[in-house]
């Protein structure tokens, strides 16, 4: 089978996994506890947040709190810093930013939506027109997960700080930890990731959080985490995590300039006639979305993967739905919305699985088109 | 003194010489009903009686048998010899702390020495001696402790009746083949018939890639929450994927889901053949979609030579809805799985298609090898 749909979830790493196995075996200790075996398990656990936060050149200028998952983290950060006023987020984010600012409205703070482009990405000029003395938090995605347009959230979050310093700033960095080259400037407060996108395991995630930023829990307990998250650690999670992120990081570069060249190598073999392309040539080289306008990409996503072929249609967390909530905010009419596929890869994509994907996407489209019309 | 469940059943007592199958069938359902919990029937004359059963799972049994067809009505008692003290200590556990009661007494045993006044009376008399805070009322009581007097020796005491699903007995009307999409109508009708006494089994067709997994698991999901009432364990699936692109590529767009129609009940007669079901039956009631017309009924029903049964044929939705919320299929039947794509659907559906248009139509297509086809991908799937 050839796995393209590395943006909903990624193969664990078998490597990682093996390295970590150690924390269900002899290291089994909760971190917390008193003895040596505790000890041992974290002051571990506290080199590989040290070296996440390595990662991404943020050792002694940020935290890292590790979390249940990315949309925890987000959670926490909108829930934390988003208590008065008003937040500014854009129309083009994941479910796990999106809907908690709705759910502001509950709680007396007024969300603000910016509008996205055609590609998923925000323009600077429409954040800050949003952004106000009362605004308690700005809220934005650094790699659109429909799309893959990359907003540059260093300098919306340079932009925001100038006109209201005492703003905090967010972003859900669930697609861009370990695959975009990124160290963030002292203006973005919280950035939030995932470990499973990367070759971890789902159910750990983390929160970059700059020192000095008071942060309330979101879940309350034991203290664990400075306070920030309670509950005991996944420690074996963490783990695979932390040896996942190693390994992605050593080779972030070249995975990125050799995935751009696959991304357009796909896109080019796809028959012109049938896909429109959605994604931006400038996003993210990890994702290509293309839609087969006037065809059912749900229908066309159970075809290709009987065929052997596993594509996304739009954001796996909304497909209950019938269009994307964040493809629709781009613009697109109904026809284009339906045929929505959403290509993504990971390091071990290889150029012959982009070769035969896109066969398998004509040879699919086609037959869908035979059959229906 | 014994606990056990009483079980009265509903219009067995009907079938003159006939009842002595109908009671075996109907006990052999009490069997199947309570599979997997530990019980002993026993069949007393026009009551069954469930005991030895597993204690903590009383409100379990009492659960299931309340989704037999054919029981009249149930009561947990106890089971106790007739003598009058025995009778006694029973009514004290059956009757309330305090409040106003009654005792009503039936005589099953004729040749008992006390007539049914006397046995209530005396048993009331000793309740209040006992209990100072209990009230005689034998107009409007709160609630009323029965005493049946039964043959051999014995006594069984309760304090209420549950009143049961009623109906016949499941297979003892003949068998047929129930058309289960995932909609609210087709399991409502499949309960109509069962509580007929029919044994009811079960066909989905499906267009899967058209329609996904979830939607077909739902169907089973439905399929167990009727096996409770039917007590069938077994869904067979088929694909009508390629006959619906044969008909969309081939034929006149309004008459999509009319041909369809045609090809589902030419598919369901020939498994209804090999299964030994004598019918179809659907949950299509008049009017209720383009499908559902007079002239819509009449093009399916031109194809099979098997009666169609239309349980809900003259039923308004509220009607359907409530039934589906009684026997819990409502919430598993409106999850938002299409049961049929849209892709299909054609903007405006023929209402009233003239036979002779329908039959035109199909000569565009080889029917026989299309069903055949669909016939081959056939699956079932037991629960």
């Amino acid at each position: 089978m050839i796995y393209f749909d590395n943006a909903a979830t990624t193969r664990p790493d078998g490597e990682a996994l093996q390295k970590a196995a150690q924390f269900t075996t002899e290291l089994y200790f909760n971190p917390s506890a008193k003895y040596g075996g505790g000890f041992a398990v974290s002051k571990q656990m506290n080199a590989m947040r040290e070296a996440l936060l390595a990662h991404l050149n943020a050792v002694g200028k940020y935290d890292l709190i590790f979390t249940s998952c990315g949309t925890e983290a987000d959670n926490q950060a909108i829930f934390s810093c988003g208590k008065r006023g008003n937040v500014v987020t854009t129309a083009g984010e994941h479910a796990a930013v999106y809907s908690a600012c709705n759910e502001l409205k509950n709680r007396g703070v007024e969300p603000r939506f910016a509008p996205v482009e055609r590609d998923g990405s925000v323009k600077i000029e429409s954040i800050l027109s949003l952004v106000d003395e009362k605004t308690s938090l700005v809220s934005v995605v650094h790699v659109n997960n429909e799309t893959g347009a990359v907003n540059d959230i260093a300098a919306i979050a340079k932009a925001v700080k100038a006109k209201n310093p005492r703003t905090v700033f967010h972003s859900d960095g669930v697609q861009a930890f370990g695959k975009i080259p990124f160290a963030p400037p002292p203006e973005v407060d919280l950035y939030s990731v995932s470990a499973h996108k990367i070759g971890g395991l789902k159910g750990t995630g983390g929160l970059f959080k700059r020192k000095g930023l008071a942060l309330s829990p979101h879940i309350y307990g034991g203290g664990q985490e400075n306070g920030q998250r309670s509950g005991t650690e996944n420690t074996f999670g963490i783990a695979v995590f932390a040896y996942a992120a190693e390994k992605k990081f050593k080779t972030l570069k070249e995975d990125e300039i050799r995935l751009k060249t696959y991304r357009e190598m796909l896109f080019s073999a796809l028959d012109g006639e049938i896909f429109v392309r959605l994604s931006p040539e400038n996003g993210s080289p990890y994702l290509l979305t293309v839609s087969a306008v006037g065809m059912r990409g749900e229908v066309l996503e159970r075809m290709l993967w009987d065929r052997g072929l596993c594509v996304g249609t739009g954001s796996a967390c909304s497909s209950k739905h019938r269009f994307s909530r964040v493809m629709t905010a781009c613009g697109y009419g109904e026809r284009v919305l339906d045929g929505v596929l959403r290509m993504s890869f990971s390091p071990a994509t290889t150029e012959e699985e982009i070769k035969e994907a896109a066969a398998l996407l004509n040879s699919t489209a086609k037959e869908f088109q035979r059959n229906t019309n | 003194m014994e606990k056990v469940i009483i079980i009265r059943y509903a219009e067995i007592h009907l079938k003159g010489k006939n009842r002595g199958y109908f009671e075996r069938i109907f006990s052999n359902n009490l069997e199947k009903a309570l599979k997997g919990i530990r019980h002993e029937i026993h069949r007393t004359s026009g009551r069954y009686l469930i005991a030895d059963f597993d204690e903590e799972r009383t409100d379990e049994i009492m659960l299931r048998v309340s989704k037999v067809f054919g029981v009249h009505s149930y009561s947990l008692g106890l089971l106790t010899e007739n003598d009058e003290d025995s009778i006694f200590e029973a009514a004290k556990r059956v009757a309330p702390q305090s409040g106003t009661f009654k005792v009503e007494t039936h005589r099953g045993d004729k040749h008992y020495p006390l007539t049914s006044m006397e046995i209530s009376a005396r048993i009331g008399g000793r309740l209040l001696a006992y209990d100072y805070e209990l009230k005689v009322d034998v107009h409007t009581p709160a609630h009323t402790v029965y005493v049946d007097i039964r043959e051999g020796g014995r006594a069984l005491i309760f304090g209420t009746f549950v009143d049961g699903l009623h109906g016949m007995p499941v297979s003892t009307a003949g068998r047929g083949l129930l058309l289960i999409s995932g909609g609210i109508d087709s399991p409502v009708a499949g309960y109509m018939m069962a509580k007929r006494g029919m044994t009811v089994e079960l066909l989905h067709f499906h267009s899967y890639p058209y329609t996904n997994e979830a939607a077909k698991e739902k169907v089973v999901t439905l399929s167990k929450l009727l096996s409770d009432y039917t007590l069938v364990t077994k869904l067979t699936t088929v694909s009508v994927t390629h006959i619906q692109e044969e008909i969309h590529k081939n034929c006149a767009a309004e008459l999509n889901v009319t041909l369809l129609r045609r090809f589902m009940f030419r598919i369901a007669e020939r498994i209804a053949l090999r299964e030994g079901a004598g019918c179809l039956v659907t949950g299509e009631s008049l009017g209720q979609v383009a499908s559902q017309t007079l002239e819509g009924l009449t093009s399916s029903n031109a194809v099979v030579r098997l009666p169609v049964l239309r349980p809900l044929i003259g039923f308004d939705k509220e009607d359907i809805v409530a039934i589906a919320k009684k026997i819990g299929t409502f919430e598993t039947s409106t999850l938002p799985y299409e049961d049929c794509c849209t892709v299909f659907l054609p903007d405006f559906p023929a209402i009233r298609p003239k036979l002779s248009f329908i039959e035109e139509e199909e000569k565009k297509l080889d029917i026989e090898s299309l069903v055949e086809e669909a016939l081959s991908s056939r699956e079932v799937i037991r629960f």
